[in-house]
């Protein structure tokens, strides 16, 4: 019946439900130790004496709560556009099933298979030329112009039945209106959707902010982290400042992570309808 | 009888709100159109030209053609950074894939938890990919990282993660996978949730063990979400940046040098934009030649 008798599973799924904790959980621990018991042998899960020094020592030498901020702001932004864009567009797509828009869908959905490290080149080029780098706009743009995001919505809306809309428009409603009043409340699950994994990768985007940004202004979470923090950040010394380094891995993994197991529902939801489109 | 009335009334300015709703149908693309022309298609199709132009910072761009192709072609660090990607593909996707589809099928067992332990294992990809560069530093660490220390702890020599040149890009292989492998866990769970529950329960009556099941129903069943997974994994893998950038920074030597990284030397820290430009649309065509190849294994074994 089962491939391997229950109990023997069951320390399977353990097994690997702590593999992929227990990096966390040494993160956690690693970063309430003070310097001189971080390198201390054997290495204890529990701090001895558990402090916040890192913490602080952080917060005082860098910018990380405005680098957060930032994130947020963009990430915000980002997805508010792209819910936005892409119901709008999707609906679309997915109504009006003319030989243009089917040529304009082909064109969007052969775009995927283009890396987008492709575009960072001339993006950074078009922003150089504007006088836009270093900015929120330069961060918070190239983001709205995502595929699936397009594809989640469409598809959500092939499967929408129009006789609700039919009866809208037979007692006169407005196209426009029937779309806000009618379609959008019925979308929720699959707006939360695009929402969640949206937020996802503007949260965690490096590559372009990376070039794009080069003040504390600016700066988001994930490239703060990076410059400061990563290998070949100014570790010089043979012993690397772990610390502070994992105080800020923590700072800006808990929230993430918390926000996340909220609404983990909608990134599952979303992530399995990118299964299943292909 | 009033309803026709109503009905015939209405016919007439019914028509006329068809052609309306069309209209308001492409008013609805268009904000989407401009930033899909301007920050993706526009950018697509001006990576082309520039990757055609010598084009420094400082000075204008001058049209050299293919020169920046053929120079590609006799730099030996291009071909290691194609080598490296290809490596990289082929150590951390097969883990990424199979080990998704094991994990589904695991916690599609009614086992007690199961609930939790998916939102556990699934937990690593809210982490973002800058923090889990400098979590595995530390873990990786050669001499007080606690992988290490197990290591000895057993009686096991010592690795250095990322610092061995040939251990490096496996490392952080591995450390790809405990960060996305949920991910494709996911997908594949929805999967097997389309699998009608009749198949199974008319082969466990005919006496087919787990494993039948599994290669005769499961499998072939769930082959469209398997290639959504292989096809999403080798796009993702191919395009690996971020955790190199944080772990390694493309060393140990050029050991975990990616196209990526390679495109992101050349055209940020060197500023040859348009070579590194042609760095990035060689990436294209190297992702876009293993998906045809792997398109076609997969139209194969559906034939079959």
């Amino acid at each position: 019946m089962r491939p391997l008798p229950r109990a023997v599973l069951s320390v399977v799924l353990l097994g690997v439900v702590m593999a992929a904790i227990l990096p966390l959980v040494w993160m956690v621990s690693t970063s309430l130790k003070p310097e001189g018991q971080i390198l201390s042998y054997p290495p204890r899960w529990l701090p001895a004496t558990p402090t916040l020094e890192n913490y602080t020592s952080v917060l005082r030498r860098f910018a990380f709560g405005r680098w957060t901020l930032n994130s947020v702001v963009v990430a915000l932004a980002a997805t508010s556009f792209v819910v936005l864009f892409d119901a709008m567009a999707g609906y679309a797509l997915a109504r009006l099933r003319s030989r243009g828009s089917d040529f304009l869908f082909a064109l969007i959905v052969s775009m995927l298979l283009v890396p987008i490290q492709v575009t960072v080149i001339p993006l950074f080029l078009l922003f150089a030329e504007v006088r836009l780098l270093d900015s929120f706009t330069a961060l918070i743009l190239p983001t709205t112009a995502n595929i699936t995001g397009v594809l989640l919505m469409r598809q959500f809306f092939l499967g929408f039945p129009v006789e609700l809309e039919e009866a809208a428009r037979i007692d006169g409603a407005a196209e426009a209106r029937i779309w806000w009043s009618v379609v959008i409340p019925m979308a929720g699950p699959a707006l939360g959707a695009v929402a969640a994994l949206t937020f996802v990768s503007s949260w965690n985007s490096l590559l372009w902010p990376l070039i794009a940004v080069n003040s504390d202004q600016v700066r988001t979470l994930p490239v703060g982290i990076a410059q400061y923090m990563g290998s070949h950040a100014g570790t010089s010394g043979s012993a690397p400042a772990y610390g502070p380094a994992l105080a800020s891995a923590t700072m800006a993994t808990l929230p993430a992570l918390l926000i996340f197991l909220f609404l983990q529902r909608y990134f599952v939801r979303g992530i399995a309808m990118t299964g299943l489109k292909g | 009888m009033a309803n026709l009335v109503r009905s015939a009334a209405a016919a007439g300015p019914l028509a006329r709100t068809v052609d309306h709703a069309a209209v308001t149908r492409y008013l609805f693309l268009v904000p989407y159109l401009i930033v899909f022309a301007l920050f993706r298609f526009g950018p697509i199709a001006g990576g082309w030209l520039i990757s055609l132009t010598r084009w420094s910072l400082i000075g204008s761009p001058r049209w050299v053609g293919a020169a920046n192709y053929r120079a590609l072609w006799h730099d030996p660090l291009f071909w290691v950074s194609v080598k490296n990607t290809l490596a990289f593909t082929a150590v951390a996707g097969p883990m990424l894939v199979l080990g998704g589809l094991a994990l589904a099928l695991l916690v599609d067992q009614p086992l007690r938890g199961r609930h939790l332990a998916r939102v556990m294992i699934f937990a690593p990809y809210a982490v973002m990919s800058a923090v889990v560069g400098v979590l595995w530093n530390w873990l990786y660490d050669t001499n007080f990282g606690i992988l290490n220390y197990y290591l000895r702890l057993v009686g096991l020599p010592v690795v250095a993660w990322l610092t061995n040149e040939r251990v490096a890009l496996a490392a952080i292989a591995l450390t790809t996978v405990w960060w996305t492998v949920g991910y494709n866990m996911v997908i594949f769970l929805a999967g097997l949730q389309e699998v009608p529950v009749e198949l199974h329960e008319a082969a466990i009556v005919d006496g087919a063990t787990f494993w039948q099941r599994f290669r005769s129903i499961t499998l072939p069943l769930l082959t469209p979400t398997t290639y959504a997974v292989v096809i999403l994994t080798l796009i993702n893998t191919g395009q690996v940046f971020d955790q190199i950038y944080v772990m390694t920074a493309g060393g140990p030597g050029t050991a975990t040098l990616t196209l990526v990284q390679y495109m992101y030397y050349q055209a940020f820290q060197t500023y040859n934009l348009g070579y590194g430009a042609a760095i990035a649309y060689a990436t294209f065509v190297v992702l876009l030649v293993v998906t045809l190849i792997v398109q076609r294994l997969f139209r194969r074994e559906v034939a079959a």
